[in-house]
């Protein structure tokens, strides 16, 4: 009977954009730099061209040069304490409001950061030597 | 509910979070030797204390702060598996990592930190709440990846791990704020009553985002591209871990939001998992056969086991998901096994050694370990009467009784490819020719633990299983 047959395709639609989906975030990762490259320019490579740039460092030499991380550890310290004052201004506005509760509930998130804090002072995350 | 009556339903969380930052200080100030060991039975203990935890209010005290997190039979049920199977990670961990001198205090920290949040994800009643428990989980997971740092592959692995993960919680995050803009809602069951309505072409491809980043979590194809890398980097007993308890944690979380939040929306979500089971099992199962490290080995047979774990939620029935946790906890007993005795391959000088290959000769040196590997690998095969097989059965036997005949059937082909790989590593222990032999395994923890396992997931399990069925099924009921 036609009507048993005939499939409506639109039940199938889930699956069509989950499989595209998959696609695309997959070929997007290798095509991407791809047409940038083709795009940013002619292909003339020498060897200055070749080198990094800016704050670049070079890809292919010994992996045991020196390279200093302690300024991601600082930058990554300021993330949290930024992130803090990021929460504490919506949480001073309305404290008020919400009572004791929340006061713990900052308090609790402080006494966890300051742990942290302690920690990463103890262990000389902090020391420029 | 009072604020003290809600405490009490997230007292597992209470008592992770306070040992961990805890040990954390203790980790920084104290200048006691083999501080590692130390801190590490503490944090074994912590988990204890939160598994004993679950007999009280955290159990099944239900709903609490709102409907943002959830303390019921199928929560529990997850936590019991996390626990344990965080406590088995943390006491493989010293000897693996003395030898460099490695085994620091952290180790047991980031694992509790890591099972904290696996404790949100699967309890999690809200959206929020489970991007929360997602990332406090994969947040600890990156560092852990790269926890042996002197080493350039576990670095590789923590910054694979972490630059694909991100990319993924990306992902998720998309969808779940598509889903909130069309829903206008957070809480699962908001979502619910807003899509019996029908669903809406924003909530589809919400959906359809929230599923992505989800399968890229359970290493499932086609987001399983990082297992392979970061399971062969990784230092062993994190890579135990890895391929456990978020394992759990994140299929758990992925039931929940199915049948809880996206229950109208079966038809649509029934179609991705069914293709995603079948995808996981033949790539899992086709990829694995050239493989000549045998975590790599592992990581590819893991993503074939949650093509399995799969297809009981594909069958979208009570029976389903009974099943499909049924699994996941005979499974989670094989994994750790095998990674048990993956530890115990080290060479003279006590250097682990990966190579399947040299695995050869390994029933004459040392029978016990080689029945213990053999055990583990016929299990995962599937192959009755080890326990392995019994968890395939109840997927199939739900999928069977869901009426998806094509699923089951080309599931069960795909898993008999799958033994080949498995049955391989046996032939190279038994029958090839002896290759030098490994370092005597010596370590009564280790020892006890592989033994425990094995005996699990033989024959003998199977006096486990009407209270595995019992337990599963509570779970289960608990959703619907």
């Amino acid at each position: 009977m036609p009507e048993t047959i005939a499939v409506d395709l639109a039940e199938y639609l889930p699956i069509l954009l989950f499989l595209g989906i998959a696609l695309l975030l997959s070929t997007a990762f290798v095509i991407l730099p791809m047409i940038v490259a083709r795009f940013t320019g002619a292909s003339k490579p020498y060897a200055n061209k070749l080198t990094e740039y800016e704050c670049g460092f070079p890809a292919f030499e010994d992996s045991r040069g020196q390279f200093d991380v302690r300024f991601y550890l600082v930058a990554i310290l300021f993330i949290i304490f930024d992130l803090e004052v990021a929460f504490l201004f919506p949480w001073a506005v309305t404290v008020f409001d919400m009572g004791w509760v929340a006061w713990g509930a900052m308090m609790v998130f402080l006494a966890e950061l300051a742990i942290g804090l302690a920690y990463a002072w103890k262990v000389g995350a902090l020391e420029w030597e | 509910m009072t604020m003290l009556e809600s405490l009490l339903v997230v007292l597992p969380e209470l008592i992770l979070t306070l040992g961990a930052t805890d040990l954390l200080l203790v980790a920084a100030f104290s200048n006691k030797p083999d501080l590692g060991r130390r801190v590490s039975i503490y944090a074994v203990l912590m988990l204890i204390a939160c598994g004993l935890a679950l007999l009280g209010p955290a159990g099944n005290g239900g709903a609490v702060f709102g409907g943002l997190y959830y303390a019921d039979a199928f929560s529990t049920f997850s936590k019991v598996l996390i626990y344990a199977s965080a406590a088995i990670a943390i006491l493989m961990a010293p000897r693996f990592f003395d030898r460099r001198g490695e085994m620091r205090p952290e180790y047991p920290i980031l694992i509790l930190l890591s099972a904290l949040g696996m404790g949100f994800m699967v309890s999690s009643g809200d959206l929020m709440m489970l991007y929360i428990g997602l990332e406090m989980q994969s947040l600890a997971a990156y560092v852990l990846a790269s926890f042996m740092r002197q080493d350039t592959r576990s670095a590789e692995a923590g910054l694979k791990y972490f630059v694909l993960g991100a990319l993924a919680s990306g992902i998720l995050l998309y969808g779940v704020s598509l889903i909130y803009g069309f829903t206008g809602t957070t809480s699962y069951q908001g979502i619910g009553a807003a899509m019996a309505s029908g669903l809406s072409m924003g909530e589809l491809f919400g959906l359809v985002f929230v599923l992505a980043g989800l399968a890229f979590k359970i290493s499932a194809v086609p987001f399983h591209m990082w297992t392979p890398d970061v399971y062969e980097g990784a230092p062993t007993p994190v890579t135990a871990f890895f391929a456990t308890a978020p394992k759990i944690a994140a299929v758990a979380l992925a039931i929940r939001v199915m049948f809880d939040a996206l229950a109208p929306a079966t038809d649509a979500w029934q179609q991705i998992v069914i293709f995603v089971a079948l995808a996981s099992i033949a790539l899992g199962a086709v990829a694995a056969i050239g493989q000549s490290n045998v975590k790599r080995l592992l990581a590819y047979s893991s993503i074939n086991n949650i093509g399995f774990a799969l297809i009981g939620i594909a069958a979208g029935t009570q029976a389903g998901v009974a099943a499909t946790l049924s699994y996941m906890a005979i499974y989670v007993v094989m994994t750790l096994g095998s990674f048990l005795c993956v530890l115990q391959m080290r060479d003279a000088q006590g250097r682990p050694v990966e190579d399947i290959a040299s695995l050869a000769g390994l029933s004459k040196s040392q029978p016990a370990l080689a029945a213990a590997f053999a055990i583990f690998m016929f299990s995962l095969a599937g192959i009755p009467p080890l326990l392995g097989f019994w968890g395939k059965f109840l997927v199939f036997d739900a999928a069977v009784a869901a009426g998806l005949f094509p699923l089951a059937v080309i599931g069960i082909a795909l898993s008999v490819i799958g033994a080949y790989y498995y049955l391989r590593i046996i032939k190279t222990i038994y029958f090839d020719d002896a290759a030098a032999p490994y370092a005597p395994a010596n370590s009564v923890v280790e020892n006890g633990l592989i033994a425990v396992t094995a005996a699990t997931v033989s024959p003998l399990g199977y006096l486990l299983v009407p209270f595995l069925a019992l337990t599963a099924g509570n779970a289960a009921q608990a959703l619907f």
